[in-house]
């Protein structure tokens, strides 16, 4: 009787974990796993919601459309573009601010509050006020650049072709500075002390520092952080939604406004849905290359 | 004075710890200027650093003559559901994984992991199905479910993080002392976590608070509308009145900025916990 209960309730100790998980599974099957397979299965049919009977099986035909679009490449490079300036000068800026951040001054919390703060912002609110910033019509930029002389009459920057796309730009690296900063500012707090002060002892430069210790070190988080912002710009539209939507005439879309835009104006699921898939090859394909190049799984260790 | 006896290092140094908040305050500083002038002003003929006469207008507008009140409690109660039961989740979860070895537990971390990946655009069209067959679409239901969803797995590995922080020993010696399991986590483990659960609901809350597409997607009556969904629906109609938008974006902006303000700290430690030790 005592054994039974006693296996019983090791049995139930091997359960609690599963159970622990079981409503995070649940959630996440149905609100990740089946959404993937139902866009895989939408991206074969014909499947506009204006037409509710002409639903049905579509071959490779939002396949077919999508790679003979004359928008697909002026997109996929914008995409490219997007990312690589965009982590890029995230990176780099991110970076500077958490070394800067990385001594103890008077006054540090307070500071961190502010320069983290775009973190909290609704990317809707930051598109709005960038939009404002480049208007044409009374926007600031226009008016500190004429101020300066370097222009001498406003200019549309969200309305011109090829140039639609950098204040949009400008805007996201704004907005995604303070993540790399938190990122790379908690890991260089993770340096053990003794190891910057032999390489003092050593007489190590500041240069040498960061390049033999502090960047090997930290590259882990390095990978990582850059992984998953490129993932994460990648993905994201609300800003070129926002200020640009797109245009003019389609020119500074990214995969997933232009899919946005399928879904909201042409409502046509299927080829939306083909859009949404290609997104997701992509980063699959990007992740395991990324992965391998860096060497992540032999990184760290000095 | 001082400064000049600086090295030129720290100089260096302290001009880029200038530079970053002046760049940062500059967007919020044009907003805040636009949404206290008046539309003369804004509209005029010279631009003006700073108004030359201040006007509540935009704001009265803001309250009185528009949905925004709608949409601000709508997000409010959208925010506040989602950041509860993503905490609940979460810290079920989060325990397993941190204080448990088990088959699979691997493999569940990269389910979890891989969910970052998955597009939104991937997700709106599935989900908007699936809500229409749940009779779902255009409830405020729809949204508080989706944001949890997509909210948990991140915050469940951030969880287990703050989790992981905590020496095990600590619930050893309660349940010496004859505690039973559930009661040392409950009495125990988180109060000493509360700065990283406030963290994660801190996180979970600005999701909610600042989603647009799901939103756009769900929501189509002004009754169910949060506060982003709402201006941007409003700015596809009309054009956009700058001053009343701006108003709009700073009040907008009170809630989130006013939690971070206090619990950046911990989202920082929290994020780096998710991510790297993830």
């Amino acid at each position: 009787m005592f054994s039974r209960s006693l296996t019983g309730r090791r049995r139930l100790r091997a359960l609690q974990p599963y159970l622990l998980l079981l409503p995070a599974f649940v959630i996440v099957l149905a609100f990740f796993a089946y959404p993937v397979a139902k866009a895989f299965q939408l991206s074969f049919m014909r499947y506009v919601l204006y037409r509710p009977n002409d639903i049905g099986f579509a071959g490779l035909e939002n396949y077919r459309a999508l790679l003979t679009d004359p928008n697909l490449l002026r997109i996929l490079w914008n995409s490219l573009i997007w990312v690589v300036a965009t982590v890029g000068l995230q990176f780099l800026l991110g970076f500077v601010l958490a070394l800067a951040l990385n001594r103890p001054f008077r006054g540090k919390n307070a500071y961190q509050a502010v320069v983290f703060l775009p973190w909290s912002v609704s990317a809707f609110l930051i598109g709005m006020i960038f939009k404002w910033m480049f208007s044409e019509h009374n926007g600031l930029i226009n008016h500190l650049l004429l101020q300066i002389g370097l222009l001498d009459k406003p200019v549309a920057f969200l309305a011109m072709m090829n140039v639609s796309i950098i204040p949009v730009i400008i805007a996201m690296v704004w907005y995604g500075v303070p993540f790399f900063g938190m990122m790379i500012l908690a890991a260089l707090q993770s340096i053990p002390h003794e190891m910057m002060e032999a390489a003092d002892i050593d007489g190590a430069g500041k240069m040498r520092k960061l390049f033999s210790i502090v960047i090997p070190y930290i590259k882990p988080t390095l990978i990582l952080t850059v992984l998953l912002r490129v993932i994460w710009v990648f993905n994201s539209a609300e800003l070129i939604y926002v200020m640009t939507n797109g245009g003019p005439v389609n020119s500074s879309h990214n995969l997933p406004s232009y899919t946005f835009d399928k879904i909201g104006y042409s409502a046509d699921y299927g080829q939306a849905s083909a859009l949404g898939v290609m997104m997701l090859i992509i980063m699959a394909v990007y992740t395991v290359f990324f992965l391998k190049a860096t060497k992540y799984n032999e990184a760290g260790d000095i | 004075m001082r400064l000049f006896r600086h090295s030129g290092s720290s100089f260096i140094r302290f001009v880029t710890l200038a530079l970053f908040p002046a760049g940062t305050l500059l967007p919020f500083y044009w907003m805040l200027v636009t949404s206290l002038k008046s539309r003369k002003e804004i509209y005029g003929d010279t631009l003006t650093i700073w108004p030359k006469q201040l006007t509540w207008a935009n704001y009265a507008t803001t309250f009185q003559n528009s949905n925004f009140p709608q949409y601000f409690a709508n997000s409010a109660l959208v925010s506040i559901v989602t950041a509860l039961l993503v905490i609940v989740v979460s810290i079920l979860g989060g325990y397993g994984l941190a204080r448990y070895r088990f088959r699979g537990k691997g493999l569940i971390m990269l389910v979890f992991l891989s969910t970052q990946m998955i597009p939104v655009m991937v997700m709106l069209i599935p989900l908007f199905m699936m809500f229409g067959e749940l009779k779902l679409l255009d409830t405020l239901a729809a949204l508080i479910i989706t944001y949890t969803a997509i909210n948990i797995p991140f915050c469940l590995i951030m969880m287990s993080g703050f989790f992981q922080r905590i020496p095990y020993v600590l619930e050893e010696a309660a349940m010496i002392d004859g505690c039973g399991r559930f009661r040392t986590v409950v009495q125990i483990v988180l109060p000493v976590m509360l700065p990283g659960i406030v963290a994660t609901f801190v996180f979970a809350f600005t999701a909610a608070w600042n989603d647009l597409f799901f939103g756009v997607m769900f929501a189509n009556s002004d009754k169910v509308k949060t506060v982003p969904v709402g201006l941007n629906s409003f700015i596809q109609k009309f054009d956009i009145n700058w001053g009343e938008m701006s108003a709009a974006g700073i009040l907008s902006l009170i809630p989130v900025v006013f939690m971070f303000g206090f619990v950046q700290r911990y989202i920082v430690a929290g994020l780096s916990q998710g991510a790297v030790k993830g």
